[in-house]
């Protein structure tokens, strides 16, 4: 933020305006961080806690156990997640980059129509999937394994990951790789030499993308395996959720831990991430 | 590209997708039921929208503090549906729940809400959690949009003396058009395709209540297994969300053509 900017927001809004600002920023924040912070302070909390009559922000006697207690029995659908999610990640990024790189740079018949393509993909209600997917993958002996999974993902994450690497490479000066193949690169050295690594950004935020849809997600992870097969942390979590719950400190504890990859990578790529929907 | 999927799928005697599974729906009382609840959930993007535009406004008009709220802001949106959902299941629990245990402490309400056993309650509680969890998708979008506005735009407003309703009206808005249409037609996409969250929360129910068609196939499909209605709800569903595929196609193509 520049120095002009905050001095004009300063010199420009009176007393009135900015508490009312304020007001408003409190009010925002009440309403979507509270909720939140009293379900992860409820997972330090001692099962006898929850049956107590009054309200408290804070647990009486804190404890650790929960956590641990989760962190171990989820641990092997962590793993799973992770290895889905890392599996996904990989196999995008090779699709992806080539393919957000051509629509941004080169030129070919039906380019348009198959950019259009990829739009209405990516805004395809993907629940119409669920029937086919499942008999495919069953004949295809991927039903029940991570391939399937990884597979089964880049219908989601490739759409959304062209659009927004396309996009990256498409605002980079274009004499970028002229000159680049003047000083005696060719035209695959000066996209590996000169645009990936500036690009570099982009395509990690992407990965992150990736990464995270996959591990986030419920609907096809829920579809494709089964109790023997690798099934993922989320999965797991709403079985939990959809029986009678008897502590729920022990589900709040697992719940942030399996929320907090996908929001650490959030965070850490959000700007590349929303900047490709800014100016079209 | 979607109809060879259809296609595809069909290799089953034709008659598997004949007209009589639409007929059927067309005049099955559920259905209705579900457009209902399609029809009102698709609404809450305007309301996700509202809520969106004034968090990126207030945080693009602060100094300090800007990353801190506005990462607060995205969390919901980052956590899994699931976990969120989760939460919610937690928090809103009519026997364990704080919010309820507060209420009656209170002597706000004199018993707590069954919400999830009557239909508006579970329906309420679906549309206010699922805006909560999917809101700052469009916040992120128009954030980045506010942020790429020139600021000379603004200060030669001023020069001619434009206050800060007429530099909003003028400069803010028009800049932030495309934004909006962008955010707003993939948002209603994504919303109205939303399963999981819904599902963890009430099953589609009670009755189907709160299933929105996406539910609603999903429960055909997988609780049922009558994959012919199934099929039918997602043509439905196709077409509603290609109409604002097509929204999005055009509010884009007219960013490029500003951009020339």
């Amino acid at each position: 933020m520049s120095m002009t900017n905050r001095i004009r927001k300063v010199s420009n809004s009176g007393g009135y305006f900015e508490f009312i600002k304020w007001t408003l920023i409190a009010s925002m924040m009440a309403i979507f961080v509270l909720p939140m912070m009293y379900a992860f302070l409820a997972a330090f909390r001692q099962p006898n806690e929850f049956y107590a009559e009054t309200v408290r922000i804070l647990p009486e006697e804190p404890t650790l156990s929960t956590w641990i207690t989760a962190f171990e029995s989820l641990q092997g659908q962590l793993v799973n997640s992770f290895l889905i999610a890392t599996g996904t990640t990989i196999m995008s990024m090779v699709i992806v980059i080539p393919a957000a790189y051509v629509f941004a740079r080169k030129q070919f018949p039906g380019k348009k129509q198959l950019f259009y393509l990829i739009i209405v993909a990516m805004m395809f209600p993907y629940v119409l999937l669920i029937i086919p997917i499942v008999s495919i993958w069953d004949e295809l002996g991927l039903y029940n394994s991570i391939v399937g999974l990884w597979i089964g993902y880049q219908i989601f994450v490739t759409p959304f990951a062209i659009w927004i690497l396309r996009d990256y490479f498409a605002k980079l000066p274009t004499n970028l790789e002229e000159s680049a193949q003047m000083y005696g690169c060719t035209q695959a050295t000066a996209f590996l030499r000169v645009v990936l690594p500036l690009s570099a950004p982009a395509v990690v935020a992407v990965g992150f993308l990736s990464f995270l849809t996959a591990w986030n997600d419920f609907l096809m992870s829920n579809m494709l395996t089964t109790g023997i097969g690798p099934r993922p942390a989320v999965v797991q979590l709403y079985i939990i959720t959809s029986s009678e719950v008897k502590h729920w400190g022990l589900v709040m504890a697992m719940t942030f831990i399996i929320g907090l990859p996908p929001t650490v990578l959030y965070l850490l790529g959000r700007r590349q991430l929303s900047q490709s929907f800014s100016v079209g | 590209m979607s109809f060879h999927q259809w296609s595809f799928t069909s290799t089953a005697p034709p008659e598997f997708i004949g007209l009589e599974n639409y007929l059927y729906l067309f005049g099955w009382e559920p259905f209705y039921t579900s457009l209902k609840a399609t029809t009102l959930f698709a609404g809450t993007t305007l309301l996700q929208l509202i809520v969106a535009l004034t968090a990126a406004l207030l945080v693009n008009s602060v100094g300090r503090f800007k990353n801190v709220i506005s990462s607060s802001f995205l969390i919901p949106y980052t956590l899994p549906p699931v976990a969120t959902g989760t939460i919610w299941l937690y928090l809103l629990n009519p026997n364990v729940g704080p919010i309820f245990k507060f209420l009656t402490n209170q002597g706000i309400l004199d018993s707590p809400i069954y919400w999830s056993v009557q239909s508006d309650t579970a329906l309420m509680a679906v549309i206010g959690i699922t805006s909560w969890t999917f809101w700052p998708f469009m916040f992120l979008i128009i954030l980045a949009s506010l942020e790429s506005i020139p600021e000379e735009y603004y200060e030669s407003a001023r020069m001619y003396g434009a206050g800060l309703v007429a530099q909003f009206l003028h400069i803010t808005l028009p800049n932030l058009k495309t934004a909006i249409l962008l955010s707003i037609s993939i948002r209603m996409v994504w919303n109205l395709t939303k399963v999981s969250q819904i599902y963890q929360l009430t099953s589609g129910g009670p009755g189907y209540s709160t299933s929105i068609l996406a539910v609603f196939l999903y429960r055909f499909a997988n609780d049922q297994g009558q994959f012919g209605l199934a099929f039918a709800v997602g043509v439905i569903l196709l077409i509603i969300t290609l109409a604002f595929t097509l929204i999005f196609i055009r509010s884009f193509e007219n960013s490029r053509g500003d951009d020339a």
